[in-house]
């Protein structure tokens, strides 16, 4: 599947996940999901970044890199090495959207702490719940020319 | 009869008479009739109304009106001798307005001449009660509720939440009438009640059920057409039937699940409508699954599977207060029907399977969503019945170890999907894979119980369960 790459950026930056989130309030296909409401902090451990990204009703309200107590501070965090960030990333720009194997529903399984860890359980579900808003939003990624730090 | 030539015409008629090439004097002649305004626009809208047609269907009530004959079309009169419908009828009819191609419409739907004797009466006496309004009661528009209330809707709409304004959020804890009355509405006296039996808001609530009912409404899906169907492909004999034991067992599981909420919603008191509403949702969330995963094992060569034991379900339908039910559906089968999906998921042999999974991922998150949050609630509110809580869980745990045992059918399906087939090495690495599976959802169990509020349950949980959850230290260390 081709998409039109629209801007580009640089993996991981606050300039990236702003360009998502153009994408993403622009796209009336996300909001045919339905509402989703969830803070989610994203993780990159290795390279020392780390975002909280807000999710409100139909669309992306606020994205900005934190530290890490405050992506952790969040509803659930998505947490991945750089290496698996990147593949992720670059399977979906080579497939239009992730394939199976790159979902996040199949990388949270396999990964035995999960790709989507929080400190309690029921905040957490938001993951599962809503997932298929954040499925559509990370495979948006493929509509931004993406680099990487 | 008002005099037509200074009938003014609405501009609704006008933009209709323009648009469909009726002249403007016709619809002053229809109005000068009595003819109400609606009934002329929707008239003169049909398709095939000409202007030709229009002026003789209203000369002809012009003579009627006039005292002169009513003429009743042959092709209407013919029919009507067929239908028996009498003469005298159709004349009424057409004395009140009735379009002949309307009678024979209606006549040739089956409508009798006694039930359309019925509503000509009933038009004929609306008419000649111009001006002669029946007396009014009207007392009931003096009803003591909140008045004036405006509900602007959110970014999200206007959501069922936005409604608990002013006093209509007021939530009691004890809901006092016994009827179908909704909350923040008038009670009338001495009505019979209707045989509910939970009147305590702590047996129910969940503080985002309202929350949830959106979603659920919001997040549904049709398994006839949001499902890639045509990406099946055919799979190896053993691979298909491994998925169809699994739908045949998600299925079963679907329908007691309905059974049970649709056997304890009759019992819950309309104070507390936002669980009601969820609940209904989630009723035919499950009944989805039924749907889809019969639909999956009914489509690419295979069939159903075998019968699950059902030592679990008999129990969860057998519980004694809706508490106990919950816990047991939508923390503990709940979270095993997530492993479930998700093992459906990961081992997805086509976009159909996948889409499927995805869907029953976020359905059962939902359900997790309001048992966890009820369970919170009603510990805080009865923080001495943490024991009892205890007791009815570890009965549940129990039989779901005993069930899951004794399904072997559903673990053998697990073992082949996750090795990919029923070779010995493929089984055995199935077998590790659904170990790994099992891990995860006990560690996931226990979290859900710690965030309903029953941290302690890490230590309680049963024997075959605990063996799986890692150690606090192992857990932090694996998160951080």
């Amino acid at each position: 599947m081709t998409q039109e790459v629209k801007t580009k950026a640089t993996f991981p930056s606050v300039e990236w996940f702003d360009a998502l989130k153009e994408i993403i309030n622009g796209d009336e296909a996300y909001k045919r999901h339905g509402t989703c409401d969830a803070s989610v902090g994203i993780k990159v451990p290795e390279a020392g970044k780390y975002f909280v990204i807000t999710f409100e009703a139909f669309e992306v309200e606020d994205v900005k890199e934190t530290d890490e107590a405050a992506a952790e501070n969040t509803d659930f965090w998505i947490e991945q090495s750089y290496d698996k960030w990147q593949e992720m990333i670059k399977n979906i720009a080579d497939n239009g959207q992730a394939d199976l194997h790159h979902t996040l529903n199949t990388l949270d399984v396999e990964d035995p702490a999960g790709l989507a860890r929080s400190n309690d359980g029921y905040r957490r579900d938001l993951f599962y719940r809503f997932n298929q808003s954040f499925q559509h939003f990370f495979d948006a990624t493929a509509q931004i020319d993406t680099k990487f730090a | 009869m008002s005099d037509a030539s200074t009938t003014d015409i609405p501009p609704e008629l006008v933009q209709v008479a323009e648009e469909n090439g009726i002249p403007l004097d016709l619809m002053r002649r229809a109005l000068a009739l009595g003819f109400p305004p609606d009934a002329i626009r929707q008239q003169m809208s049909m398709p095939g109304v000409t202007a030709e047609a229009a002026e003789q269907f209203i000369s002809e009530q012009e003579k009627i009106r006039s005292g002169g004959e009513i003429t009743i079309p042959d092709d209407v009169l013919a029919l009507s001798r067929e239908k028996d419908w009498p003469e005298e009828l159709l004349k009424r009819a057409l004395t009140l307005g009735a379009p002949p191609a309307m009678l024979i419409q209606q006549m040739n739907a089956g409508i009798t001449a006694d039930q359309a004797a019925s509503f000509i009466a009933q038009q004929e006496r609306m008419r000649s009660g111009d001006g002669d309004a029946p007396k009014l009661d009207l007392s009931w528009m003096n009803v003591p509720t909140e008045w004036g209330v405006r509900v602007s809707p959110g970014k999200k709409g206007l959501t069922t939440g936005m409604l608990n304004v002013g006093t209509y959020a007021d939530i009691p804890d004890f809901w006092p009438y016994h009827t179908e009355m909704p909350r923040g509405a008038h009670p009338i006296p001495g009505l019979p009640a209707m045989g509910y039996s939970i009147y305590e808001k702590a047996e129910l609530w969940s503080e985002n059920a309202a929350d949830l009912y959106e979603e659920a409404i919001q997040r549904r899906w049709r398994p006839s057409t949001d499902v890639p169907w045509d990406s099946m492909e055919d799979l190896p004999d053993a691979v298909e039937k491994a998925v169809c034991q699994l739908c045949t067992h998600i299925s079963e599981r679907a329908l007691v699940a309905g059974d049970i909420v649709g056997g304890w919603l009759p019992e819950m008191s309309y104070g507390y409508h936002e669980v009601k509403l969820y609940l209904s949702v989630a009723e035919f969330d499950v009944a989805r699954w039924f749907e889809v995963f019969r639909k999956r094992a009914l489509s690419n060569g295979g069939g159903l599977g075998i019968q699950a034991p059902g030592f679990f379900h008999r129990t969860l339908i057998d519980a004694r207060a809706w508490t106990e039910a919950s816990v047991a559906l939508h923390i503990l089968a709940a979270s095993q029907l997530l492993m479930l999906f998700q093992i459906g998921y990961y081992t997805a042999h086509n976009e159909a399977e996948r889409t499927i999974f995805s869907y029953c991922i976020q359905d059962v998150a939902r359900q997790r969503g309001y048992g966890s949050q009820h369970l919170k609630f009603f510990l805080t509110k009865h923080s001495d019945r943490r024991q009892e809580i205890s007791h009815v869980i570890n009965k549940y745990e129990v039989m779901m170890e005993y069930e899951w045992n004794a399904d072997t059918p559903l673990r053998e399906a697990l073992m082949i999907l996750l090795g990919g087939g029923a070779s010995p090495e493929q089984m055995a690495d199935g077998a590790i894979k659904l170990e790994y599976f099992r891990k995860r959802w006990a560690n996931d169990y226990v979290d859900q119980l710690a965030a309903a509020g029953l941290r302690e349950r890490r230590e309680k949980v049963h024997h075959s369960i605990k063996q799986y959850l890692s150690e606090p230290e192992e857990a932090a260390a694996a998160a951080a």
